[in-house]
């Protein structure tokens, strides 16, 4: 589904060349639930950018379902976010003065394929999922931490989207509110047989993962399927 | 660019404005109010102004044409015959003859020196409404000799000492008083004040009114010429029509609509006018311009996160565009409709309480017309100025957008 080949993103820093990532080569799996996992500064998040249309590699290549999406134009990459991809930031990233239904179907409304009652529909249904449908009328300021977590992760999946992004979903969480969180992504995973790739830097979120990735000093330095989990269908599973 | 994503450009704006500093909306509003305000104050207060003084010298100096002597003459000659011709016209509703001369009034031991006017007063009420301007006894009568009319700030007021007075006034006569004139000619009469009148315009205000019969006492002979002839349009004539009949007719005169007049001798007052409107307008554009520049580029810099946040999430950077446009639309539209409210407001009340000089009494003056156009100016200016900044954030790269 993903095939990524000898990706390289160097950062300037003055005088100083930061290469973020070097030569990262890897296949994911559609349906696969990829952790991605390193120290501070291993590239971790640069790569998941990167697989996110967010920024631009120094080169290399990213096909995604066989499409080269890095020289898709700036309004291609849009659409293609909008269409195909969801994202679950840090920091929940709502938009503030948006209520919680209005977050959650904001991106739906910009979509050409969906009705109002289909936008209404789907987003009472991901609300019902992750437990928030009686606050769909709260503002985020009113809500809890992990529960802002959960209704950006409701309006990340609101669309359907093939591969869902999440970039430490839990580092502002604690550990009920993170579990809380995991277990949605693997329900989501699960149940809609979508493309999970999630940063993390916590040791124990491994035993949700079916495929972890570790990243040093922007080279992968092991890529290996968890026991513990079921493991997908596809390529990466060979 | 499709309806729905005009439609959450649109849901975003309005949510920011709703949700967001409401201290920051209302003060944006008030300013643009005030802006605008100050565009469309001084205009009206000038249009006014040039309303006043307009019907003022229409009404108690030249009417709607003033025929006056050719050049290198000093009077209107053949005055009856003239006069026969100008009443006949079509669209003429009266032309009546004014000759003035220079008088010493005394009264007691004051004296003061004016400009007596006389007049055809049955004539006269078709041309001006000085009749209506009498505020103790009497308009005169065709066939009134030894009397006269005399303005209010002539007359004076007994309270009031010599030294205080604005106005050299001959210290409070009364109708009935007996005050005598000494004419620039030599000739003195005593003449019983028939009636005093106020018209709020200073000319008329340092003019004594007599009959064309006293004057021609005065003078010793029949008048059969006038320094000039005012002539009054009918309703729906227009003075420019009057004057091109009155040159067909040829009526051996020169002849001058009113606003002829007032462009040769108000150009310099209506230019200097202008110029101010001008200022005044460039400085709300440019006030109301910067402010919301400054308000949308402070809303884009504290939410660059965000609008990074909306790119990645797939909105397209013209939706976050709009949003910024539309919350400048939303604030021009609120501003300037607070600013028409606010100005008719001021307009109603100094229809109440006017800015009064001697020559003059202004309210503000403005047609539907002005506020409509100075609306769409600020407006398009508004909008101009807040598109500039969403336009410049709404297409910064995502990475640094995140990254703020």
């Amino acid at each position: 589904m993903i095939h990524i080949h000898e990706l390289t993103k160097i950062y300037h820093m003055g005088d100083v060349e930061v290469r973020a990532l070097d030569g990262v080569s890897m296949d994911i799996a559609k349906g696969e639930f990829l952790g991605i996992m390193g120290a501070s500064g291993s590239g971790k998040t640069t790569l998941l950018h990167m697989l996110g249309l967010l920024d631009d590699p120094t080169s290399g290549e990213i096909t995604i379902e066989g499409n080269d999406i890095i020289h898709l134009t700036d309004y291609e990459k849009t659409m293609f976010r909008l269409y195909k991809l969801g994202y679950v930031f840090q920091d929940y990233a709502l938009v503030p003065d948006l209520t919680v239904m209005e977050n959650v179907s904001l991106t739906a409304m910009l979509r050409k394929d969906r009705t109002e009652q289909e936008i209404i529909e789907s987003s009472h249904e991901v609300l019902k999922k992750v437990g928030l449908f009686e606050r769909r009328d709260h503002l985020p300021r009113e809500l809890s931490g992990g529960q802002q977590q959960r209704v950006s992760i409701a309006r990340a999946v609101v669309n359907k989207p093939d591969i869902l992004f999440a970039d430490e979903p839990c580092a502002n969480l604690d550990s009920e509110n993170s579990r809380m969180v995991l277990e949605l992504f693997k329900e989501i995973n699960e149940e809609f047989q979508q493309t999970v790739v999630m940063v993390s830097h916590e040791d124990w979120h491994t035993e949700y993962f079916h495929r972890i990735i570790r990243l040093r000093d922007g080279k992968i330095i092991s890529d290996g399927f968890n026991g513990n989990t079921k493991k997908p269908h596809g390529p990466g599973a060979a | 660019m499709g309806k729905k994503e005009l439609k959450v450009a649109f849901l975003l704006a309005l949510r920011s404005l709703q949700r967001g500093s409401r201290s920051s909306v209302i003060l944006t509003v008030l300013i643009v109010a005030m802006c605008f305000t100050n565009m469309v104050f001084l205009p009206g207060l000038f249009n006014s102004i040039g309303q006043v003084i307009t019907k003022q010298v229409v009404d108690y100096e030249v009417g709607d044409v003033l025929v006056s002597p050719k050049s290198g003459e000093q009077y209107v000659t053949d005055l009856d015959a003239t006069l026969d011709l100008i009443n006949s016209m079509p669209g003429v509703e009266r032309a009546t003859p004014h000759y003035s001369k220079a008088a010493t009034l005394k009264y007691h031991q004051r004296i003061v020196g004016v400009t007596a006017r006389a007049i055809t007063p049955n004539d006269e009420k078709l041309i001006s409404p000085l009749y209506s301007k009498m505020v103790a006894g009497s308009y005169l009568g065709d066939s009134d000799t030894g009397e006269v009319i005399i303005a209010k700030m002539i007359a004076g007021d007994p309270a009031i000492k010599e030294e205080y007075e604005f106005q050299a006034s001959l210290g409070g006569v009364r109708v009935g008083d007996s005050i005598t004139i000494e004419w620039a000619n030599g000739y003195t009469k005593d003449y019983r004040v028939k009636g005093i009148y106020s018209t709020g315009w200073w000319s008329a205000d340092t003019t004594v009114y007599v009959t064309k019969t006293d004057m021609e006492q005065v003078e010793g002979k029949t008048l059969d010429y006038a320094d000039y002839i005012t002539v009054r349009a009918k309703p729906g004539y227009s003075q420019k029509f009057i004057k091109d009949e009155l040159q067909q007719y040829g009526v051996a005169a020169k002849v001058q609509t009113t606003q002829d007049l007032l462009e040769k001798s108000m150009g310099r007052a209506l230019q200097s006018y202008a110029i101010i409107n001008m200022v005044s307008l460039i400085v709300g554009i440019i006030i109301t311009t910067v402010v919301l520049f400054i308000v949308i580029t402070i809303k884009t810099l504290n939410s660059r996160k965000q609008i990074g946040i909306l790119k990645a999430i797939g909105v397209d950077k013209e939706v976050i565009m709009h949003n910024y446009g539309f919350q400048v639309i939303i604030l021009a539209l609120l501003g300037i409709s607070c600013g028409v409210i606010m100005t008719c407001i001021l307009m109603v009340y100094m229809a109440y309480n006017p800015i009064v000089t001697p020559d003059w009494s202004a309210s503000l003056y403005l047609t539907p017309m002005d506020l409509l156009s100075n609306s769409l100016i600020l407006f398009t200016a508004a909008v101009i100025a807040g598109y500039v900044p969403a336009y410049q954030v709404s297409r910064e790269d995502i990475q640094s957008a995140m990254r703020s």
